[in-house]
């Protein structure tokens, strides 16, 4: 704690040093606020080692605009409203250049009001829900700009490969939570454009952890295929229940959580034949992407999540707009990033008028013997599904 | 999308409700102790109960004791920490009024989850040790959640068998029915006060240490616990020991059958409805509240 109060001292007179000497040839300097403590630490962290990492080998290449890079960075102790207020002092005091999103929806939706108020172009590598981009067209957002899949089409994978199989009937279970919800709506959706039928679709309460009664009803169905859209703590206990009342679909997939290490040492074997979703894994043949992994581990000890590479990539992608803009002005960075196709290690970037991403890929694993392997989309994966799940009692 | 409800359906859930409701009633039975005998509401019983998982978890996985063996452990270490809880912070609001003792729960509960994110971080953690079920006709028995009904009835059991054979059962309830005829007949109200909150965390220890083996651990598990309890306490009748039995099975049934024939999200509408009518019909609770 007290290193940290330290950094956040020293940063905050770093602010102010180069603030007073803020000539042109001073660093272009990124203000974001993130969540380094609280609920959401360890995500935020990551996505804050990820700006690291791309401020590092900015620098690395000559910086940006001939200036190097340098960036501000604050805890929002996953908290909105105080995320709020810092982007305000990030803008309004410390006179930053340019500024990266926040972890998470809740926060962005938040901070974005700020950037918006401010005309700050915000490339928000961390929010997955729509509606922060899909706005009416009277509070339509300018400059905010989305990187990584919205939640819609988290469990698109597990739906198409099991249509592909001419599996028919599949019933979806999500977490009465925004994210849950979005997911569940986009798997039913895309389920009857495949021709399938949805016979069962029912949400839970967040913290429910007994699922006796919904799985006792998913059972009485016998879907083909049960896809939830779940966190860890739900994904883990509908897993385990599921064999305990003996629900054995063909083919069954989870949304976060089930990519943890935690799901398979939690669940060990009854976490195998289970699907899950990812935004990115390191495995991925992106340009570049075995080269960040290595470099991110020897930088900070640990390896990468999506939340690190989703922050690296998003840092890289604003950096390419504003060398081809050749200023830091809001409104021509918004041009270009809106013109902007982009493949980084993270995958492909390209946004829609909204600023909603469209070109971004999710990719589908399962866990076969204790490893996540990627089964989806098929051009991307080594491997093959294990399918149909064997029953229960013939594992 | 209408489910068509079998019996066989109906006899899963209400063998689930039962299950799960034998634990709440464990849970619940410390809170209504505390509040029977001290008058105080205390919020910190959940988070007691996350620390009670904690503990199995570290005697689980450090030491690779059998984690139903931790039980016992873990409701030793938690009656040490009631006692503490009590002596240094809980005994200075037990005649003050009821906001004092809300407030000063209320803070110990947000310090004990805090300390616990610094100390043991929001890693999630599990004691995977009995996974599967026993089927019986066309009811499937969850193991872990069999084994721990068997826990929870018998420590139950256990507890109330001391509250009305031995003598310092009989002064718990002595001090519950009335504090000062107890103090005139010579029984030391402080200690019948630190031994209960003592008895009240390691109820909830218990508890946390069952769950550890059901669901995954982490810091903030132990808050809808506490919302449970009290629930649980209230339908049976606040201060009313026998009725945070019949609290506890009543609140696992309506949670399951609730969501058998409607939806798990309208379950917790189902119950808090109850909760409501409770209070306006019959304010005492079911049971009738605790003997005048």
């Amino acid at each position: 704690m007290t290193t940290k109060a330290l950094g956040a001292v020293i940063a905050a007179m770093a602010v102010l040093v180069g603030g007073l000497a803020a000539q042109a040839q001073g660093p272009i300097r990124i203000g974001a606020s993130l969540s380094l403590t609280g609920t959401y630490a360890k995500l935020g962290r990551n996505q804050h080692e990820g700006y690291k990492l791309c401020e590092k080998d900015l620098n690395a290449t000559g910086g940006l605009l001939g200036r190097k890079v340098e960036f501000v960075v604050y805890d929002d102790q996953s908290t909105p409203a105080t995320a709020v207020r810092l982007y305000e002092k990030l803008i309004t005091e410390d006179m930053v250049d340019g500024v990266m999103g926040p972890y998470s929806s809740p926060v962005t939706e938040a901070s974005a009001n700020v950037t918006e108020k401010y005309k700050k172009v915000m490339v928000a590598p961390l929010a997955a829900t729509t509606s922060i981009f899909k706005r009416p067209p009277d509070k339509k957002r300018y400059y905010v700009f989305m990187v990584i899949s919205p939640a819609e089409v988290y469990l698109e994978g597990l739906i198409d490969m099991a249509a592909k199989r001419g599996l028919k009937t599949v019933a979806v279970v999500n977490e009465d939570t925004l994210f849950s919800k979005a997911a569940a709506a986009g798997a039913v959706d895309i389920a009857k454009k495949k021709g399938m039928q949805v016979v069962f679709q029912e949400a839970y309460p967040k913290g429910n952890t007994d699922f006796a009664a919904l799985l006792t009803k998913v059972k009485s169905l016998n879907p083909d295929v049960v896809a939830a859209a779940t966190y860890f703590d739900d994904a883990v206990a509908l897993t385990r229940q599921m064999r305990e009342l003996d629900v054995s679909p063909k083919a069954y997939g989870v949304t976060v959580g089930g990519d943890l290490p935690e799901f398979y040492d939690t669940l060990k074997a009854n976490a195998e034949y289970v699907y899950g979703a990812t935004q990115w894994e390191h495995v991925l043949p992106y340009p570049g992407n075995h080269e960040f992994f290595g470099a991110y581990k020897k930088e900070f000890g640990h390896e990468p999540s999506y939340h690190s590479a989703a922050g690296y990539a998003g840092c890289l992608i604003y950096a390419e707009a504003v060398k081809r803009a050749g200023t830091l002005d809001a409104d021509r960075v918004r041009e270009q990033l809106l013109k902007l196709e982009m493949r980084t290690v993270f995958g492909d970037y390209k946004v829609d008028q909204d600023g909603f991403q469209v070109a971004h890929r999710m990719v589908t694993f399962q866990w076969q013997e204790g490893k996540k392997v990627v089964v989806w989309p098929d051009e991307m994966a080594p491997a093959k599904p294990r399918f149909p799940t064997p029953p229960w009692n013939q594992r | 999308m209408n489910v068509f409800v079998t019996p066989a359906m109906l006899a899963q859930v209400v063998v689930s409700g039962i299950l799960s409701g034998a634990l709440y009633a464990m849970v619940a039975l410390g809170l209504a102790l505390i509040f029977g005998v001290m008058r105080i509401i205390n919020v910190a019983h959940g988070p007691l109960l996350m620390l009670g998982a904690y503990t199995t978890y570290f005697l689980y996985s450090a030491l690779g004791l059998n984690p139903y063996l931790t039980v016992p452990v873990s409701m030793l270490a938690l009656f040490a920490v009631g006692v503490l809880l009590e002596r240094t912070l809980v005994f200075r609001v037990v005649d003050a009024p009821e906001l004092s003792s809300l407030l000063l729960t209320f803070g110990i509960s947000i310090a004990l989850v805090n300390l616990a994110q610094l100390l043991f971080t929001s890693d999630l953690r599990s004691v995977e040790y009995l996974t599967g079920s026993w089927v019986v006709g066309p009811v499937a028995l969850s193991k872990p959640r069999l084994v721990a009904f068997v826990f929870a009835g018998a420590l139950t059991g256990l507890a109330f068998l001391f509250l009305r054979r031995t003598k310092l059962g009989k002064a718990i309830r002595a001090t519950s029915q009335s504090r000062e005829v107890a103090m005139v007949c010579g029984i030391d109200v402080q200690r019948i006060h630190l031994i209960t909150f003592g008895l009240a965390a390691a109820l909830a220890a218990a508890g946390g240490a069952l769950i550890a083996m059901i669901v995954a651990i982490q810091p903030e598990m132990g808050q809808t616990w506490t919302f449970k309890s009290f629930l649980v306490i209230v339908l049976g009748g606040a201060g009313n020991y026998p009725g945070a039995l019949l609290g506890g099975i009543l609140l696992g049934l309506i949670e399951q059958v609730a969501s058998l024939f409607l939806t798990t999200q309208l379950s917790e509408v189902v119950a808090y409805v109850l909760l409501v009518v409770v209070l306006l019909v019959r304010p005492t609770g079911l049971l009738g509240g605790r003997e005048t």
